[in-house]
């Protein structure tokens, strides 16, 4: 670069959307393509400003139209594994009990745990978003409105409501909601009054003995009759035989004993 | 926008809290999330004498929190139109106000 002296000449260049000055020094005599920022000509400039690109618009604004219904195609494997773990456990269990979990410490979940496990009761922890349509296409529409807020599921597949609420008793931070025993869904109420039923040998014991109560009945009024006469018969044998050995009456109690 | 789960309640003035609902509704969500919120472990931390219980109905009745405070006042929420964060802050407020009041008497009469 030859030390030229510069001879400096003020041109007006149109504010652009930059920060540019309003005056800008050229240098007159520079070259066409030079290292620093050179003001076009000014017909270029116009030709320039016309020529800018506009973006195109839309007649009607996107978000004033219906907006279009965007399809759930994030079915990935995961949600889908455990849509078919949630499906399982609705089919193979009798009681599924479901309450609400507060945070608890870990320890006293594994505890819990294992009291539970005790009595082949598995805890087992769930996402709404994945219940919720299981179960809206199943049986099982009236415990929709359970599933809000963080739960847990508690299966098993014999159905030992008092043991399981004499351990959830002891953990106050898990609240029972409610419970689906023999596809009957039951309250919290009902799941109370389920475990103060005795056993189904004792229930099954007791309508026996109720049912065989009236045959019974009958049987013994059938039999009155003939066992009424047999005692008598006996009696009369017996006072016969103790008149026997005073004076022989054998063809008198022959005869009587004929006649019936 | 405010998480409810980030909202913290200093609950030493709060002598128990008692939170009734019924699960086969439609309106209880904020609810239970009110209860999951209470039992975290830091508010659970700032009193530990602080006895929450759930009381699962099955009558159709509202969902209700009932807040019973140390000096003897008592804090009636209904839950089927408010949200899990309007409760919290409106919790939180008057647990605030009544530490404030405690600290002023507690330097009143040292």
């Amino acid at each position: 670069p030859l030390p030229r002296v510069p001879a400096l000449s003020a041109a007006r260049v149109p504010l652009s959307a930059g920060w540019l000055p309003a005056l800008q020094f050229v240098r007159r005599g520079s070259k066409a393509v030079t290292r620093h920022w050179k003001a076009m000509h000014f017909q270029r400039q116009k030709l320039m400003a016309v020529t800018e690109y506009l973006a195109p618009r839309p007649a009607v604004p996107p978000r004033c139209l219906a907006r279009r219904r965007e399809t759930l195609e994030e079915d990935n494997g995961y949600a889908q594994l455990l849509r078919r773990q949630v499906e399982e456990v609705f089919r193979d269990n009798r009681m599924i009990a479901v309450c609400q979990y507060n945070s608890m410490p870990g320890e006293d979940v594994v505890l819990m745990r294992h009291y539970l496990r005790k009595h082949n009761i598995e805890v087992k922890f769930v996402l709404n978003e994945i219940v919720r349509p299981v179960l809206s296409q199943s049986k099982y529409k009236n415990l929709l409105p359970l599933f809000v807020a963080r739960n847990i599921l508690l299966v098993s597949r014999e159905a030992k409501a008092k043991e399981m609420l004499r351990v959830l008793k002891g953990v106050p931070q898990i609240n029972l909601l409610g419970a689906c025993i023999d596809d009957t869904i039951l309250s919290k109420q009902g799941v109370e009054n389920f475990a103060k039923l005795p056993l189904l040998e004792t229930v099954q014991g007791q309508t026996v003995g109720a049912l065989a109560l009236l045959p019974s009945q009958t049987s013994s009024l059938l039999q009155r009759g003939p066992a009424h006469l047999t005692a008598l018969l006996d009696q009369h044998i017996h006072r016969l035989q103790a008149g026997e050995t005073g004076s022989p009456a054998e063809p008198a109690a022959a005869q009587s004993s004929g006649a019936h | 926008k405010k998480m409810a789960s980030k909202i913290r309640v200093v609950l030493r003035p709060v002598k128990s809290i008692v939170v009734r609902f019924c699960p086969f509704e439609s309106n209880v969500e904020s609810t239970r999330k009110f209860l999951g919120c209470i039992n975290h472990k830091k508010i659970q931390a700032t009193n530990r004498n602080c006895e929450v219980t759930a009381d699962v109905r099955h009558d159709g009745s509202e969902p209700l929190v009932d807040v019973m405070f140390a000096d003897g006042e008592r804090l009636i929420m209904k839950g089927a139109n408010l949200t899990t964060v309007e409760m919290l802050t409106a919790l939180g407020s008057r647990c605030n106000a009544k530490e404030l009041k405690e600290e002023q008497k507690s330097k009143k009469s040292p």
